[in-house]
This record gives structure tokens, C-alpha cells and sequence, in this order.
């Protein structure tokens, strides 16, 4: 096991096309990285440079303290998940798994042990003599992850290991890879565009964006203190409200104008200057129901029950907005209800660039 | 399209060349020797000796020179298109879900499939004019003295054409085949529906899906066939007299009389029918490859 | 089958009574001639009179002297042939997975250069190669043909394998490469055993080449005893009364390998062979 870290890494294609601007993390033996960002943010092209499968254009990759640019990915003694598992067809699960140790030339008594007790921490002990054409979906899963196991690696790699699996399992998969880091403790770093599964998983999340880092940070700092726009919108599902408007203050209390007279209340700490541009975030989960002199109206377009919350969709001085509460609510589109920020949830962007106040 | 390594100036630099540059250097040199010892070196000695003025002087003072041209012209022209027509409309036929015609379709492909040298010869013997099957049976059933099949030039040619088709046929039906069960079943159904006629149908559906692939059959055919030696020489020999020589069978004729520079100069002169065609053919082939 | 039906498909019958009888007439005529007696072969019947094997015991028995070194011939033929398969899968090979696995810089290059190959007429190639064969002095061994068919079957064999790799995804070789594989080592374990479908039909359409080839041999082989078999049937015609039952039972005898190896391995053959033709 050893600690990942990366220093000002960028990535260049053709001279001209730069994927990597520079990015810095260091990751301490042990924990749990997830990179997260939207596609073609270049969380996967970091990891595989990372691995060794792509080559690093500027900068440095460390590994346990050892500069490894120049080490190509089969000696960097780093294990990796695919999204597509790429398990080797004509190979059974004992011998998949087994492969790195048989290439190593561990003696075979080795291999099988190493094979049995990885199989065994994943339940894949009657798979072991089939093809990976003949197992499931989250069979495969698990049999990559087995071949990852097997080579008790210093790093895992996770290249969105579970975004070809359906729903339900990916949950389910979710919560076994969690209590697999808790139990093995290996230094992980976890590729994913899903903020879900980024929020679950890490202990530490980075949000890439165009090939630059947003914000490092654990799962729930991201959540209550985004250091951007573009985190704030990121992170949390369904995503943050964003309404632009100017700062008024006046006597004390002080509010977001929008352009069509609608205030946002402030709470008494926000930051802000008297006329400043800015845009304004609230959480739909932390809007709750008011009276009418309180907080803001909301022209109710779309109530969707789950279930387990009310999702309601409307717009606020022409600007669309969405709530969620955990009663039941039965709104008639075209209704107006007074909506109100809970305590002090409230986020206050600049307008210029995306930068929390 | 290959990574490009960037080192940046910051980095060490490499000491030695990645294991993976290395090994994919040793696996092609094999290749890399084989065209270059066989392929471009021969070419361009081949050219170096066909170029001089005599070689050509010699060429188109030869009388045969003129039927070889015309004899070449005539056999590619008629024979691809001829073939190519027939496998277009087979490949209709070869994609139909009888039992029968599946087991149909196995024999058919024999002919590709065995050495042409024993049924060109099977076929000189046929029509032998004394002594061959077709003039015998001409005679025993309708008391018709046969003609000289293999020794009067127009017949001749017609012979080498349809034993060139007979050989080829099988493997420009089976191409055709692919491409006609590429085209997606539904674009058919659909036709139906609309109310198609049957020529609407070939029209509208098969030919534009059918274009590119046909045309590429032909140009490919085209160069094939003008290398093909065997039909001609192992049929008539060039004969009678020379009238039924191509290019191909004049050129290994000058070769085998060691005048290798005329014949040489022969090969030269197809090239302005073949360029324009490889040309075409490696924008539509390296196109394939990159997919 | 109701009339009506039958009368409706009979066009259908028509057209494969026709391919039928255009296939298998030279064939038929062929081993008609052959199971003759060798002074019948002229007789002009469709159906033989008499059915013998006596040209075949001629003939594998070695008892004329235009077939006296058929089982020599016959050698020469299966030697160049094995051989020509396993260089030209070496070469297939190491060049495919140079290109398509390890990417060689220029690798796009070298296939279109390949394919350039591919559309030289046979027989236009043949004249200098003649020349050249002779300056490196293999002329008249198995070598000549040898390499001069390694060279004509090596470009399909890159362009057809060329198409095979593309569809084992990279994330393979990667994962070998993070498993702790060298290029060879993924050459070994995870190339070969996933493209061996492709690979048989690449050898045996060398193999077919070379065995079926006579310009080349025509023309780089002389002596008798280092002819394959398809120049040695060539040799017959120069006889103004050729024992034409020997030849077409000579014929029959050499076809009789590459069509039995062809319907053996038709399946690899066809899916293999005509991947690449129909897109474009």
C-alpha cells in the first residue's frame, strides 16, 4: 500500500490539445479518491496516466513516494478495474483472476490461494471454472474486481466500474466496493461522472472540470461549502437552484433583486457588497413551504410524487426552480406557493465568475 | 495514430526506447524485409528495364502488339462486367432460405475453391476440335462438323473469357452475397408496406446500399483480371498465331524468349488503365481499414 | 407442393439448374475423362462406357515418364505450401500486431502500402520477381516460391487481420499490461489465443495459394524434380498427343487436397475472407 501524488500533471495531445491543466493532489495511503466530473472533464485520461497507459506530458506521478513517469504500467504494481471489466474472453474466472500472479511466476499452490480467498471475499467460488461469457453482468464485475484483489496491489484503479451494470445492481455493488476499501484498506482512486456515487464512496471527492480541479474536498464539505458555481451545480441531486439577481442592502436585512422585481432573502451573514452581481443557490431540498410574506413566490408548472418526497417544479421571476419536500403535496400547475430558504443554506455566487462569496 | 510521447523539457529524458517501441519495431521488420526484397525492389528494377527507348522501340514494332492491346481490352471489359452483372443478380438468388439452395450455394463455391489448372485443362480437352467431347457430340447428334474452337481467335477469346468467369464468379457472387445480407431486413418491410413494386424495390433499395461495394467489386476484378495468366495460356496459349495473346501471357512470352525488358515495356503499358483504378481503390479500401 | 406452387418457383429451379450444370461440367468432364481408358479418352460419350482406375494406379505408381516424379512433385508442393502458411502467419502476424496492438508510428502506412500490393496484377509482378529471384539465386529451389507467395498472400493477410484486431477492444491489452504482461507476453496469452479463428483462415488461404499457384512456379522452377505439381500438369500440353486420361487424372489428384482442405475449414474461410470486402 502506498500514497498517490500527483504535481502539477498535465496532459497535452499533438502539441496543441491540452486535456490536463496542471492538476495537484496528494493521496494519503489508505484512503479513498474519487475523481468526478462530467464527461470530457479528464478524470479518465488522469487515472490512466496514473496507470501507466498514457504518457504524462509535464509534471510528476508519484507512487509511494517514487517518481513513476518514467515506469511503464506493468511495474508500477497498481491494479485496475475497467468500465468495460475487460476481462479476457477465452479465459476461465480461476484463470483471469489468477493471470498477474501466473505472469509474476508465483508458484501455482500461490496462485490458488491467493485465487480461493479473493473468490471467496467475493462470492465468486462456484464461477470459478466458467467463462466470463457465461456469467452476469455483476459477475463480471466482481471477477474483475477479484483480479484486482488477487495481485494485492499498492493502488486500485477504478475506471467507472459500475456504469455498465443496471440500476439496482449498482447499488448493491456500490455498497460491497465500500465495505471491500473498508476491509482491504488499499489506496483507491475511483473514476466516476455519477455524484452519487462519488458522495458514497469517498472519502475525499476531486471535481474535475476542462481538465482543471474545482474543489478537493470530503463528500459532504463539497455539499455544504462548494467552493464554485460549478461544484455547487455539480454535486447534489437534484441540482442546486441558480438565480441571478443584484445584492440590495438596506436597514440590516439584505436580498437578491432579480431583474423582475422578486427579492431572495438573505440570510444575515451572507456575504455581498450593495449592488453587486451575483447568483443565488439554494438546494431544492432546503427550500421549504411559507406564508405570503415570507420568502419568494413559486408558479407551480409540474408535481412529481416519488413516493419517498414531492418533487415540485416551477419558475420564480421567470427562471426555472425546483423543490423537494418530504410531505405529500397536491399543487395544481399555474397555483402560486410561497417558497422560503431553511436556516441559513443559502449560497451566494459571484456573477463574473462562479466564485462562492 | 499513435500517442504522441511530448517530453517536456522539465522530465529526464528517456534512456532507452519503451518496451513496447522496441518489440514493435522487431515484429514488422519481417514484413518491412519481405516487401522490400520482393516487392520494391523488383518494381523498381522491373521499371529501371521496361523504361528505355528501345525496350518500347521493339514493343510496337512487334505485329502483335496491337491484337494484344485490343485482346486485353476486350477480356477485361467483357468479362468483368459480364461477371459482375451475373454475380449481382446470383446474389439474389443465393440469399434465398432454401435448404436446397444453401446446399446449391456449397457447390457452387468449388470452383473457386480447387486449383484452376485441372478444369482450364478439362476444358481445352471439351473442346478439343477432333478429338473433344462438345465436336464429338455436335457430330453424333446433329451431324455438324464443329468449328475450331480453340483455334480461331474470336472463339478462343470467348473460351478464355467464360473459364476466367467460371473461376471467379463463385467469390464476386459471395462478396455480393455479404453485402445484399448487410442491408437491414426492415428497409424491405417497410418498401412493402409503402406498396413497392419489385424494381422499385431493387431500385430504391438494394442498388444504393448494393453502389459502393459493386463498384469497388469491379475495379478490384478489374486488376485481377488483367494478371490473369492462366485462363489464356493454359487454354489456347496465346494461340493461333499469337491472336489471342493479353498482356499478361505477352509479357511472360517476352520473358520466357529473354527479352525480360520488353516485356517489362508490356507491363508498362497497362499502367494508365490501372492507376486511375488503384488510385480509387485505396481511398475506398484504407477507408475500410481505418473503421 | 401444389402444382401451382411448383410452376411458381420454376423460374428458381431454372436458375439453379443452370449454376448446377455451368459448376460442375468441367469437373464432371474432367473425371470423366480420368476413370477412361487411356485410349478411350476420345470416345464422346457423357456417360463412360467403361469406369477404370487404371491411370490413377499409373499415376501413383509412377509407371509414365510424364508423371515419374509425381510423388517428388506432390512433396514440393506440400512443402512450400506448409511453409509458405507458417511465414506468411509469422510475418501476418508480427506486422498486425506491430500496427494494430502496439501502434507502431506509421503503422496506417505500412497496411496502405500493404494493400498497394494487393493491386498489382499476378502476372505483371511476376516478370521482375522472375529477374530478381534469379539475382539472389534462389531460382529453381523452394525458396523462390516460397517467398514470392509469402509476399503475394502477406498483404491480405495484414488487412484481413487488420480488421480481426479492431474488434478485441484495447482495454485487453491494457488490462494484461497492468497485470504485469510484456508485448510478447501479450502476444502470447491474449492475441493469438483470441484471433486463432482468423489465423487458421489466413493460413489456410496461404496455404491454398501457394498449392494452387502455376505462373510462379511456371516460371521459377525447371528441373523436374523441383516442380510442384501444377508446372508438371503444365508440361503435358507440350505433347502433341498428350495421354489426356493421365493428365485429367493427374488433375484430379492434385485438386482433389486443396478442395477437401478448402470444405474443411470453409467456415473460418468465408467469415475471415470477406469481413473487409463488403463495406467498402
Amino acid at each position: 500500500m502506498a500514497s498517490v501524488e500527483l504535481h502539477d500533471v498535465r496532459k497535452v495531445y499533438g502539441g496543441s490539445i491540452t486535456a490536463i491543466h496542471g492538476v495537484d493532489v496528494e493521496i494519503p495511503d489508505g484512503e479513498f479518491v474519487v475523481l468526478v466530473g462530467p464527461s470530457g472533464c479528464g478524470k479518465s485520461t488522469l487515472l490512466r496516466m496514473i496507470a501507466g497507459l498514457e504518457d504524462i506530458t509535464g509534471g510528476e506521478v508519484r507512487i509511494g513516494a517514487k517518481r513513476v513517469n518514467e515506469l511503464p504500467a506493468k511495474d508500477r504494481d497498481i491494479a485496475m478495474v475497467f468500465q468495460s471489466y475487460a476481462l479476457y474472453p477465452h479465459m476461465t474466472v480461476r484463470e483471469n483472476m489468477g493471470f498477474s500472479l501466473r505472469l509474476r511466476k508465483a508458484p501455482k499452490d500461490e496462485i490458488d490461494r491467493g485465487v480461493a480467498n479473493a473468490a471467496q471475499i467475493l462470492g465468486l467460488t462456484p464461477y470459478l471454472d466458467r467463462l466470463p461469457r457465461h456469467l452476469s453482468g455483476g459477475q463480471r464485475q466482481r471477477v474483475a474486481m477479484g483480479r484486482a484483489i488477487v495481485r494485492n496491489p499498492q493502488v486500485f484503479l477504478f475506471d467507472e466500474p459500475l456504469s455498465n451494470l443496471d440500476a439496482k445492481l449498482r447499488v448493491q455493488m456500490r455498497t460491497e466496493l465500500k465495505a471491500l476499501h473498508q476491509r482491504l484498506k488499499t489506496t483507491s482512486i475511483y473514476v466516476t461522472h455519477d455524484q452519487v456515487e462519488a458522495m458514497t464512496l469517498a472519502d475525499r471527492i476531486v471535481v474535475l472540470h476542462d481538465g482543471k480541479v474545482e474543489q478537493i474536498g470530503a463528500p459532504l464539505d463539497l455539499y455544504d461549502r462548494p467552493a464554485n458555481q460549478f461544484v455547487a451545480g455539480f454535486i447534489g441531486s437534484p441540482a442546486m437552484n441558480f438565480l441571478g439577481g443584484t445584492v440590495r442592502r438596506s436597514n440590516g436585512a439584505a436580498a437578491v433583486a432579480m431583474v423582475d422585481g422578486t427579492r431572495l432573502p438573505l440570510p444575515a451573514g451572507a456575504k455581498g457588497g450593495d449592488g453587486q452581481q451575483v447568483v443565488y443557490g439554494v438546494r431544492p431540498e432546503h427550500l421549504a413551504l411559507g406564508d405570503s410574506g415570507m420568502g419568494f413566490p413559486l408558479v407551480v408548472s409540474v408535481v412529481e410524487p416519488t413516493g419517498a418526497d414531492t418533487l415540485v417544479f416551477g419558475t420564480v421571476g421567470g427562471s426555472e426552480v425546483c423543490a423537494v419536500f418530504d410531505e405529500r403535496h397536491a399543487f395544481k400547475p399555474g397555483e402560486t406557493v410561497h417558497l422560503a430558504p431553511k436556516g441559513d443554506r443559502v449560497h451566494v455566487f459571484n456573477a463574473d465568475d462562479g466564485a462562492a462569496l | 495514430m499513435t500517442a504522441v510521447t511530448m517530453d517536456v523539457a522539465a522530465a529526464p529524458p528517456r534512456k532507452r526506447m519503451s518496451e513496447e517501441k522496441f518489440w514493435a519495431i522487431v515484429l514488422i521488420a519481417p514484413y518491412v524485409v519481405v516487401f522490400a526484397l520482393f516487392v520494391v525492389y523488383p518494381v523498381l528494377y522491373g521499371f529501371w528495364l521496361g523504361s528505355s527507348a528501345n525496350s518500347f522501340k521493339k514493343l510496337f514494332q512487334d505485329p502483335i502488339f496491337v491484337t494484344t492491346l485490343w485482346n486485353t481490352a476486350i477480356f477485361v471489359l467483357v468479362a468483368v462486367n459480364l461477371k459482375m452483372l451475373v454475380a449481382l443478380g446470383l446474389s439474389a438468388f443465393f440469399i434465398l432460405e432454401y435448404r436446397w439452395v444453401r446446399w446449391l450455394s456449397v457447390i457452387f463455391i468449388i470452383a473457386w475453391a480447387m486449383p484452376s489448372i485441372p478444369t482450364i485443362l478439362s476444358v481445352r480437352w471439351m473442346f478439343n476440335p477432333e478429338w473433344g467431347l462438345v465436336n464429338n457430340l455436335l457430330f453424333k447428334w446433329f451431324q455438324i462438323e464443329g468449328p475450331g474452337w480453340l483455334t480461331e481467335r474470336h472463339y478462343g477469346l470467348t473460351l478464355a473469357i467464360l473459364m476466367h468467369i467460371w473461376k471467379s464468379l463463385p467469390f464476386w457472387t459471395l462478396i455480393l452475397v455479404a453485402a445484399r445480407l448487410a442491408i437491414p431486413r426492415d428497409l424491405y418491410e417497410s418498401a412493402d408496406v409503402d406498396g413497392a413494386t419489385r424494381w422499385q424495390r431493387f431500385r430504391f433499395i438494394t442498388w444504393p446500399a448494393m453502389r459502393a461495394p459493386y463498384m469497388t467489386s469491379v475495379l478490384l476484378s478489374s486488376i485481377w483480371t488483367l494478371g490473369d495468366f492462366n485462363s489464356v495460356y493454359l487454354l489456347t496459349g496465346g494461340g493461333p498465331n499469337d491472336s489471342t495473346q493479353v498482356l499478361a501471357t505477352l509479357g511472360v512470352r517476352y520473358l520466357r524468349i529473354d527479352q525480360i525488358d520488353v516485356g517489362m515495356a508490356a507491363v508498362i503499358c497497362a499502367l494508365p488503365a490501372i492507376l486511375p483504378m488503384v488510385f480509387f481503390l485505396m481511398k475506398r479500401l484504407s477507408r475500410v481499414d481505418e473503421q | 407442393m401444389t402444382a401451382t406452387r411448383f410452376l411458381e418457383r420454376l423460374p428458381l429451379y431454372l436458375v439453379g439448374l443452370a449454376v448446377a450444370l455451368w459448376t460442375l461440367l468441367p469437373i464432371y468432364h474432367l473425371l470423366l475423362i480420368a476413370v477412361s481408358p487411356p485410349d478411350k479418352a476420345v470416345a464422346g460419350d457423357i456417360i463412360p462406357q467403361t469406369v477404370t482406375l487404371q491411370n490413377f494406379i499409373t499415376i501413383l505408381g509412377s509407371k509414365h515418364n510424364l508423371v515419374q516424379n509425381f510423388w517428388t512433385q506432390i512433396w514440393n508442393s506440400t512443402l512450400i505450401a506448409v511453409v509458405t502458411a507458417l511465414l506468411t502467419l509469422v510475418v501476418g502476424i508480427g506486422a498486425n500486431f506491430s500496427i494494430s496492438r502496439l501502434r507502431i508510428p506509421g503503422g496506417r502506412l505500412i497496411t496502405n502500402i500493404a494493400l498497394l500490393t494487393y493491386l498489382i496484377p499476378a502476372a505483371f509482378l511476376a516478370i521482375p520477381m522472375y529477374r530478381t529471384m534469379g539475382q539472389y539465386g534462389f531460382l529453381d529451389s523452394p525458396w523462390s516460391m516460397i517467398f514470392a507467395m509469402v509476399t503475394l498472400a502477406s498483404p491480405y493477410a495484414i488487412w484481413v487481420m487488420n480488421q480481426a484486431s479492431a474488434k478485441l477492444p484495447v482495454e485487453l491489452d491494457e488490462a494484461a499490461r497492468i497485470d504485469g504482461a510484456t508485448p510478447l507476453q501479450i502476444l502470447r496469452f491474449v492475441y493469438l489465443p483470441l484471433m486463432a479463428p482468423t489465423l487458421v483462415a489466413i493460413g489456410i488461404y496461404a496455404l491454398l495459394l501457394a498449392w494452387n499457384e502455376y505462373l510462379y512456379a511456371f516460371l521459377m522452377l525447371s528441373t523436374e524434380r523441383q516442380l510442384t505439381l501444377a508446372p508438371a500438369l503444365g508440361i503435358f500440353l507440350a505433347f502433341d498427343d498428350a495421354p489426356w486420361a493421365l493428365m485429367m487424372a493427374a488433375g484430379a489428384l492434385y485438386a482433389l487436397p486443396p478442395t477437401i482442405v478448402y470444405y474443411m475449414f470453409r467456415r473460418y474461410m468465408v467469415g475471415g475472407l470477406t469481413a473487409g470486402a463488403v463495406k467498402g
